[in-house]
This record gives structure tokens, sequence and C-alpha cells, in this order.
């Protein structure tokens, strides 16, 4: 088909979406739901994994030592822990930072009571903070702490960020299935509508071809039409999903404003739809692309 | 031009359509194909517009021998011949220009040419200040001329007319044979499958009677006689 004949072949996209109304819409309107979803799912996931991410920044390994380990075997104990793979930081934390911490994280409200200890009661709890790429890999990254001689324990403390991780899994997985289903459907709805075109113009394909009508120039309309419900049943809901989670950022960080305190927990609408807005849009015109692609092979010997 | 040499089309029920056939049609000719039903014209037509494949026998038109064209080919040889039917065959729901516009589209024409061709051919036809109607608001003798503008629009070698006035009155048919002899005058071969007697015999015409599927009569200026 020749570049000069796309026009032509659009517009007869259109008309034969126009007449066809009744099934162009359902089409339409099953592609929507099916976006819809599929957006807000991936919203979610979004979200819930960059809190995952949020965590495991904050979740590290506490190491600490043998009672009377010199400080310089710590100091490198603290080099063979940065030469391990994954670790991305280790911070160092000495028995008296340690008892200050404590100090004020539980003795705030009351100072006096603190001054009741004599000696530090924190000696032993000098210990490094070790923070791993994944969360994933802190189980590996502390067995190999663990087996540095001086070491006398290693906190882990991933349950939170571990927990979140299963979730999403299984959330995505749960959702990949939703998904899968209504894209399928949607599949079926645009064939059908593209199928009613093709019977309906039955005559015309067939005085098309006796005229040196190419196949492709038969194919090419229902092939628009298909990817023109596609682009307008993503573009709808994408629409939507946009408004909504926008308000929805701003009615939560209002009602829970820790979430504010935590940094970037939810993220913008911008941001999601930089990723979502293509790929929804390419979902859409796909499953159009799909479904018009195998009725015409399926009903046009052409 | 066109060249049959032996052409036989079984269908698949065992009947002969057309049985041993030979011809041989010169450029510019006007040749009228008669006969009665089932005596296997539209056939032959469709034989010629590589809708049918020959059980046995070959087909050259234009110099292209049709049993070896291969399928991708079919578009660009069926661009060089015009075809009317009796039914016209129109989209209803075009306007008449659509209509004709629509060949020029099938052939990916540019749209400039499109613009000037389009109006032409229906001044040629006598249609031209009916563009804008649809065929349904068309007289049949109407209707069979933008189905003859649809079929020389794109300016073939060849014209093939099944039945054309089939579903005409005879002053209608008379004014679609006269168009479709002026097409013939500007060097299109014409090849008119009707059972129309009268206007056979009244333009004066190569005839071929065909009956039972076989070539039974060939005459340079001849007439509509039974075999």
């Amino acid at each position: 088909m020749k570049l000069r004949s796309l026009g032509y072949q659009i517009r007869q996209g259109f008309r034969n979406i126009s007449r066809n109304k009744m099934f162009s819409v359902a089409s339409v309107a099953t592609m929507t739901a099916s976006i819809f979803l599929f957006g807000a799912l991936v919203a979610i996931l979004m979200n819930v994994d960059s809190l995952r991410e949020s965590l495991e920044n904050r979740i590290g390994i506490t190491v600490f030592f043998e009672k009377n380990t010199e400080e310089k075997r710590v100091e490198e104990i603290g080099k063979e822990i940065r030469k391990l793979n994954h670790v991305t930081s280790v911070t160092y934390t000495s028995a008296e930072e340690a008892w200050e911490q404590y100090k004020e994280e539980y003795f705030s409200d009351n100072p006096e009571l603190a001054e009741g200890f004599r000696d530090n009661p924190l000696a032993d709890s000098a210990s490094y903070t070790v923070l791993v790429d994944r969360i994933e890999n802190q189980d590996a990254v502390a067995e190999k702490i663990t087996a540095i001689s001086g070491v006398r324990k290693v906190n882990r403390s991933s349950g939170a960020a571990e927990n979140l991780q299963t979730f999403n899994r299984f959330f995505a997985f749960g959702a990949a299935a939703v998904i899968a289903v209504l894209l399928i459907v949607t599949v079926v709805l645009i064939s059908n509508t593209v199928n009613m075109g093709i019977t309906v113009r039955r005559e015309q394909i067939a005085i098309s071809k006796l005229i040196g009508a190419t196949d492709s120039f038969v194919r090419a309309p229902f092939i628009v039409e298909g990817l023109i419900l596609g682009l307008i049943g993503s573009l709808l809901p994408l629409a939507v999903l946009y408004l909504l989670y926008s308000r929805i950022v701003i009615s939560m960080l209002r009602q829970f404003g820790f979430l504010a305190s935590m940094g970037n927990v939810l993220l913008s609408a911008n941001y999601v739809f930089q990723f979502l807005l293509p790929c929804g849009v390419l979902i859409g015109m796909g499953v159009g692309l799909i479904g018009s692609v195998i009725t015409v092979k399926r009903h046009l010997a052409v | 031009m066109i060249d049959l040499d032996h052409v036989s089309k079984q269908y698949e029920n065992g009947q002969a359509a057309v049985d041993e056939i030979s011809l041989h049609v010169d450029k510019g000719e006007f040749v009228f194909v008669v006969g009665d039903s089932g005596a296997g014209k539209s056939t032959l037509i469709r034989l010629l517009l590589k809708e049918l494949e020959p059980t046995s026998g070959i087909i050259t038109v234009n110099g292209k021998v049709l049993n070896t064209m291969k399928r991708r080919g079919i578009p660009r040889y069926r661009r060089k011949i015009g075809v009317v039917f009796q039914d016209f065959r129109l989209f209803p729901e075009m306007t008449v220009y659509e209509n004709v516009a629509f060949a020029q589209h099938v052939v990916e024409e540019r749209g400039s040419v499109i613009r000037k061709r389009v109006p032409e051919t229906l001044k040629q036809v006598g249609l031209a200040s009916k563009y804008r109607s649809l065929p349904g608001q068309l007289s049949g003798g109407e209707q069979q001329r933008v189905a003859i503008a649809r079929a020389i629009v794109n300016r073939p070698d060849i014209l093939l007319a099944d039945e054309p006035t089939g579903n005409l009155d005879p002053h209608h048919s008379m004014e679609i044979m006269k168009l479709i002899e002026e097409v013939n005058s500007q060097g299109t071969t014409v090849l008119v499958v009707t059972h129309n007697r009268e206007l056979v015999n009244q333009f004066q015409k190569r005839v071929i009677l065909m009956n039972k599927g076989a070539i039974a009569r060939d005459e340079l200026e001849g007439g509509y006689i039974e075999a």
C-alpha cells in the first residue's frame, strides 16, 4: 500500500466505526474497563514497590562486635563488610552514640532518669549499620558478616519489606491474571466489531478485488478501525485514571501526614503516568490490532 | 489482446461451463458474446478476470498468461480491465462521485489526479450534474452509467460488461450500448456478454454465439441468430 492512500484508509476506518456504532461502543467500553483496571492495578503496584524500596533504604543489618574487640579490629571488620557484594553503605555507631540515641528516644521526657546511669549501659553496643542494594540480598550478606571473626551478633530487620515484596508478588500475579482475562475479552469484542463490518461490506470487498485492490488495501480500513478503537479505549480510561489518581494522592497526603514525612512514598501522578500512558496506549492499540488482524485473516480470503 | 487456447472450465459437480474454447480478440475490437442462460458466457468473463481458474487450456491477456500468474500479480492485472455488471453493484452509501473515485483509490492514484479524472469521466457518461446523488436516487440507466464511469475511470485496456442492459428498458439499454461503443471508439477493447437480441442486431459488431459451453458461431458484423 502506498503512503498517499493512508489518509483515505484512515477516513475509511473512521467510517467503518460510525457505520458500526453499537459494536464500536461495546468494544470501546470493554477496552475502557480493561485498561482502567490495568492502570489502577499498575498504579497500586508501583506505589507498593516504591514503599518497599523506601523501606529497603531504611532497614539495615546491625552488626555487633565481640566484647573487648579493639578499635583497629572494628575498623578492619568495617572494611571487610564494605568489600562484600550488594553492600551499599556501612555506618559506624559508637557505644556513646548508641546511648545518646537511646536517651533521646526513651528519656527525652524525663532526662533525669537517664542520669541515674553512671556508666554507659550500652558499652558493648557499638555497631555497624549495613544497607544492601535489594532486600532479597540481606540474608546472604548477613550470613557472610556473621562468619567474620570478631562479630558477635547480626540483627536483620527486613520483615516488613519482605512482607511487602511477597504481597506485591501475589498482587502482581492476581492483577496479571485479571488483566489477561479482560484483554482476551476485549480482543474477542473487537474481533466481533470488525467481523460485523466485514459481513456488511462483503460486496464492497468483492468489488474492490475485481477492480484490482491489493490485499493490504482491502485490509487497511479494518486494521485502522481496530487501532482507533484501541486508541480511544485506552486514552479514555487513562485520562479518568489520571484525574482520579491525582485527587487520591492529594487527599491521602492530607489525611495521613506521616506519608509526606516519609519522602516520596506516594508517587506523583506525572511519575506514574510517564510509564502508564505509553504502556496503556500500546496495550490498547495492540489489542485493537490483534482483534482486527485475526478477524481479517479469518474472514477475508483476499 | 485476448487469447483463449482450448480453454475448458469444469465445476466441481462435473458440469462443463466452458468446453474447449479457442478464440482471439484483437486490440480495440468490440465483441458481443451471446447465448442462452447457462451457455458459459459469464464463466468466460470470470475466467478473463481470473476469478476462476480454467480446468485446462491457456488464457493470455495483454501478453500475460493468466494460468501462471501469481496471486500478488492479480490486482495489477485487473487494474487494466474495467468491469460492468448487470446489477450495477454500486456502493449504496457512497455518492456518485465517491463510487467512481473508489476505483481510483483502489489503484492508489494521486488525489490531484482523482479530483481531475472523476469529474471528467462523469461528464463523459453524462452525469456531471449528479455527482452528489446516491445510487438509490438514480434511475437504472443512470446507475449503469455510474458503473461504466467506475469501470473506465482507470483507463483500462479492456472493458468487460456482463449483461450491462439486463435490468434496463429498451431506451436506456440503447443509451448504455452507445456509451460502451463510445468507450470502444477511444481504443478500449470491449467484450459485452448479453442476450439482448435487438441490440446485438442493431450494432452489427463481431458476435460470438455460445451454446452449452462451446462456441457455436463467431462472425464479424454478425447478428444474434440461434445456434
